[in-house]
């Protein structure tokens, strides 16, 4: 069995933060938690190709990252790519499961990732690949690549996946028919009279729970902050150059308004689909509210309004779109040096 | 929506900081009231 392991620079041997930025490197053989991991796939499997590379690199530079990773991995004809384990370390866990769920759909390859489930890379790949749930603390390294092998036998064997809790993975959101004996309502009224015992009892289906975010702090001074405007309403430039989709848009754009006073109806179009548009087309800023942020920004209320705004469409728009493009959003802000955001939602 | 932070309440889903059935006048006063609520509340703790 020949695995191709990645590993980024901490687990890789490289270094810490400060090694962040390596770019992938090979190595034709096993490092760090690699070698256990080979041992605990047994005598016949070799890691043959271990890929290192700085979290920092890799988020940054994805696309190259991965053209240059699946080259060295289809070089290397592999049987199993295994990524990480990652645990709470998020550009980690996001690189990991990029690479992942390109190996799999370029090359067809299986593979195995593990992280904790609060890692912003199980919240963008739990639909895509199969995460084991390693926890938090990497002190469970043995335990977690043992499930991780474990699992990985079994996909290569294709053998019958189990259910997330069986197999020790972070649950996919999928749900799969079955057979039961009893009919729901007896189902359901076992299961209310147990949470009404104080009994443990187990929901069929878990509702979507995300950790809170917590709140930043207020503003320290507004006087000199820079504020970026940001909206939901699907407020988008003539012809929609993004092709932003009015609903469950899972795209995002970023657009000048450097040196405009207020929005021109006849610049602007909206992608939603969810509210009556015409108020807003005759004035855009009925949404974004341009002309207001001027004024405020030439009377020194703020220190600066950001040169461009930011838009998609919120209509039924789901957690795994709109998580991922907040994010984004998030750092496109950052790296406009924004202090602050107001979105205007419809 | 309860327990949201910095949350201020726009005029109407269809314009969320306008109005359509006011003088232009009043609604860039309208507007821009919104919007200094909105900086206040950046200011604030958020609770």
């Amino acid at each position: 069995m020949r695995i191709v392991h990645y590993l980024n620079q901490f687990f890789g041997g490289l270094g810490g933060e400060e090694q962040a930025g390596a770019p992938l490197e090979a190595r034709d053989e096993a490092v760090g938690p690699g070698r256990l991991l080979e041992q605990l796939l047994g005598a016949d499997a070799k890691v043959v190709l271990s890929l290192i590379c700085g979290d920092n690199y890799a988020v940054e530079h994805q696309d190259t990252f991965i053209a240059a990773a699946l080259e060295k991995i289809r070089a290397a004809n592999a049987d199993l790519l295994v990524a990480g384990p990652c645990f709470l370390a998020g550009r980690y866990g996001v690189a990991a499961g990029a690479l992942c769920s390109a190996v799999q759909s370029k090359l067809g390859l299986p593979v195995i990732t593990g992280m904790a489930r609060e890692n912003p890379g199980a919240d963008l790949y739990r639909e895509t690949l199969y995460i084991i749930d390693s926890g938090e603390s990497a002190a469970r390294m043995r335990e977690v690549l043992e499930r991780m092998t474990q699992f990985a036998q079994k996909l290569m064997a294709k053998k019958a996946i189990g259910s997330p809790k069986d197999e020790g993975c972070i649950p996919r959101g999928l749900i799969r028919d079955q057979f039961v004996e009893r009919t729901a309502g007896e189902r359901l009224v076992d299961m209310a009279l147990a949470k009404v015992r104080g009994e443990p009892f187990e929901s069929e289906m878990a509702p979507a729970a995300f950790a809170p975010v917590p709140i930043p702090p207020p503003v320290r001074n507004l006087k000199t902050a820079k504020v970026m405007l940001i909206t939901d309403g699907g407020l988008v430039p003539k012809g929609n150059p993004d092709q932003i989709q009015a609903s469950a848009a899972t795209r995002w754009g970023s657009y000048s308004i450097k040196d405009r006073g207020d929005l021109r109806a006849e610049d602007y179009e909206i992608s939603h689909g969810g509210y009556d548009p015409q108020f807003v087309r005759l004035d855009p800023d009925r949404l974004v509210p341009l002309d207001a942020m001027r004024e405020l920004e030439k009377d020194g209320a703020i220190g600066e309004l950001c040169d461009e705004f930011i838009s998609t469409s919120g209509l039924a728009n789901p957690l795994s779109n709109t998580r991922r493009m907040g994010r984004e959003m998030a750092e496109r802000a950052k790296s406009l040096g924004v202090d602050a955001i107001i979105l205007t939602s419809t | 929506m309860i327990g949201a932070n910095r949350l201020v309440l726009g005029n109407g889903i269809v314009h969320v900081v306008g109005d359509a059935h006011i003088s232009v006048d009043e609604e860039k006063k309208l507007r821009r009231q919104l919007v200094e609520k909105a900086l206040a509340a950046l200011q604030s703790d958020g609770k």
